[in-house]
């Protein structure tokens, strides 16, 4: 069974790149959400082993988003991995990143290999 | 009294020098009036039966000479708008003289008459107006220098600003062709959909990112203004995409809506950015705390008698009736501008934002970089709706500019020369 990741980001071009080489292995089954509006709604359908969300999208961001799943009991156990290109490292601290009991921020660009460990660690495979 | 000293009574009091040189005995003079010798320092008495040679410096002789034999040689007036005599204590006086030439019937004699004005205080007035004058136009170009400085300061100030949401917009890209290289470099089966795909991704991706750090780039230049007939449509896509990140984190939606068939408007490109970016991000920071913020970004073309109307008389001043002008309109939903603030706007260093965020220069910097374009940049509230609009009104003539000129004479052998420190010349 291929691990089930949700993947909420509103760069369209990132997600579907990530997706090919997430999904190339068979090890993973990763759905898109470019709009973060509408990232609790697909994590409540989806029910995906893990998360990877974007910090800075319109609408909402990726701390509001993290906020709601959180506020959810159902959806607060599911690990997220906050992706960010912020270079700013102060930027990080005051959002409510830090505060959303994130297990993992990693930058942007990714580092591929890096989120494979990472993945395997929060969601390890069956 | 006799009839022979009332003429030299009135000769006398002549309010200009008069003299009178005999052509046919060597151009000895052989009248010098009052006025004569108080031009000359030379009394009638040394000068009557002398020439000038005896008088003056060879130079000078050699000078009246040559302006007496062209005289008689025409047989006509001869006009000397401006020369100069060195008197006998060094001092210059400048004179403007007519020589006539007069043949005496009775006597059979050549003669040259003179009349010379003493101008010399008006030469030394004029001089001194052009020193004036030259004065203000240096005071003019250095304050022009100085003001150009300022808008490439606060340019620098921007682009501070804007540089980390610039590399956050270049990160992007990066990120996606970081995953395209991942994808191939493990090798590619012949079938694989995926890689055209990528391909075009990683593509499009290094264009993004170029076209982002070219924009940075092209705003930073620091040239004299050049103003060049623009799209405004062109110089508004550039700007969203220099502050694309302030807008996503800022949740902040913008509207774009630009008359079809728009004129062109003459603008310097990345001035120009600049007055956008400030007026853009200060409309963010102005709808901080507002539920859903939005931009609204409207221009159309209007004549003038209609801005006029629309706007208020004080148009007037910039442009001339009958052309036609860009209205170009940057409207937030934010919190207005507070009425004691409303005169302050503009004023250099005057800000509302907390310290670190603004330096208070952006809106008196674009509203200078505006009239340098010969427009007019106003910022008010909205007249239903809570918020803002920054109103530029744009000339579509480079004619209509505002030009100021200068008038500097020179030099009196040069033509008067008009001295242009319009926006056209500002080479700083």
């Amino acid at each position: 069974m291929p691990r089930k990741i949700l993947l909420v980001d509103d760069e369209a071009g990132f997600t579907e790149l990530l997706k090919m080489n997430l999904e190339r292995s068979g090890a993973f089954e990763v759905r898109i959400e470019n709009d973060s509006t509408k990232a609790v709604a697909a994590a409540r359908e989806f029910s995906p082993d893990a998360i990877l969300l974007d910090v800075v999208m319109p609408e909402m961001d990726g701390g509001d988003v993290q906020a709601q799943l959180q506020a959810n009991p159902l959806l607060a156990r599911i690990p997220v991995v906050m992706l960010t290109a912020l270079v700013d490292s102060t930027e990080l601290s005051e959002g409510a990143v830090a505060q959303a009991g994130t297990q993992m921020v990693l930058p942007k660009p990714v580092n591929l290999p890096l989120l494979l460990r990472v993945l395997d660690e929060i969601a390890p495979a069956a | 009294m006799e009839e022979h000293s009332i003429v030299e009574s009135v000769l006398d009091n002549l309010p200009v020098a008069l003299f009178a040189k005999d052509a046919t005995d060597d151009f000895r003079f052989i009248l010098w009036n009052k006025k004569q010798e108080e031009v000359t320092t030379i009394r009638a008495e040394k000068a009557l039966g002398k020439n000038d040679y005896h008088l003056f410096s060879q130079e000078s002789a050699d000078y009246f000479r040559s302006v007496d034999k062209a005289v008689i040689k025409r047989g006509s007036l001869m006009k000397v708008p401006e020369e100069i005599i060195e008197t006998k204590n060094g001092r210059e006086v400048h004179l403007r003289t007519v020589k006539i030439p007069v043949h005496d019937k009775e006597s059979g004699r050549l003669l040259v008459v003179g009349i010379s004005e003493d101008i010399t205080e008006q030469v030394k007035s004029r001089e001194q107006l052009e020193r004036l004058n030259r004065h203000l136009v240096q005071a003019n170009q250095e304050l022009q220098q100085t003001q150009m400085q300022l808008i490439q300061a606060e340019k620098l100030e921007s682009i501070g600003r804007l540089a980390a949401g610039v590399a956050h917009e270049v990160k992007n890209p990066l990120a996606l062709l970081l995953l395209g290289v991942d994808y191939l470099s493990q090798g590619i089966e012949p079938d694989d959909p995926n890689v055209e795909k990528i391909l075009q991704q990683m593509r499009d991706a290094v264009e993004r990112a170029d076209r982002i750090v070219r924009g940075l780039v092209d705003f930073s230049s620091q040239r004299s203004l050049s103003r060049e007939p623009t799209q405004l449509s062109r110089v508004i896509d550039e700007v969203l995409l220099l502050v694309k990140h302030e807008l996503t984190r800022s949740n902040t939606k913008v509207n774009v809506r630009i008359e079809k068939d728009l004129p062109l408007v003459f603008l310097d490109m990345s001035k120009f950015e600049q007055v956008l970016i400030n007026l853009i991000i200060n409309a963010v920071h102005a709808m901080a705390g507002v539920e859903s913020k939005l931009i609204k970004i409207r221009a159309r073309s209007e004549s003038l008698e209609e801005v006029v109307k629309n706007q208020g008389a004080r148009k007037r001043e910039v442009f001339r009736s009958g052309d036609r002008v860009v209205i170009l309109e940057i409207i937030d939903n934010g919190h207005g501008i507070a009425p004691s603030d409303a005169n302050r706007l503009f004023d250099p260093f005057f800000t509302t934002k907390a310290t670190g965020v603004g330096t208070g220069l952006g809106l008196s910097v674009a509203r200078r970089i505006v009239e340098l374009h010969g427009g007019e940049l106003t910022l008010e509230n909205r007249e239903k709706d809570p918020g803002a609009v920054a109103r530029l009104i744009l000339p579509t003539k480079l004619e209509t500019a505002k030009v100021r000129t200068v008038t500097g004479r020179v030099k009196t052998e040069e033509t008067p020369k008009e001295i242009d420190t319009g926006p056209s010349d500002l080479t700083s």
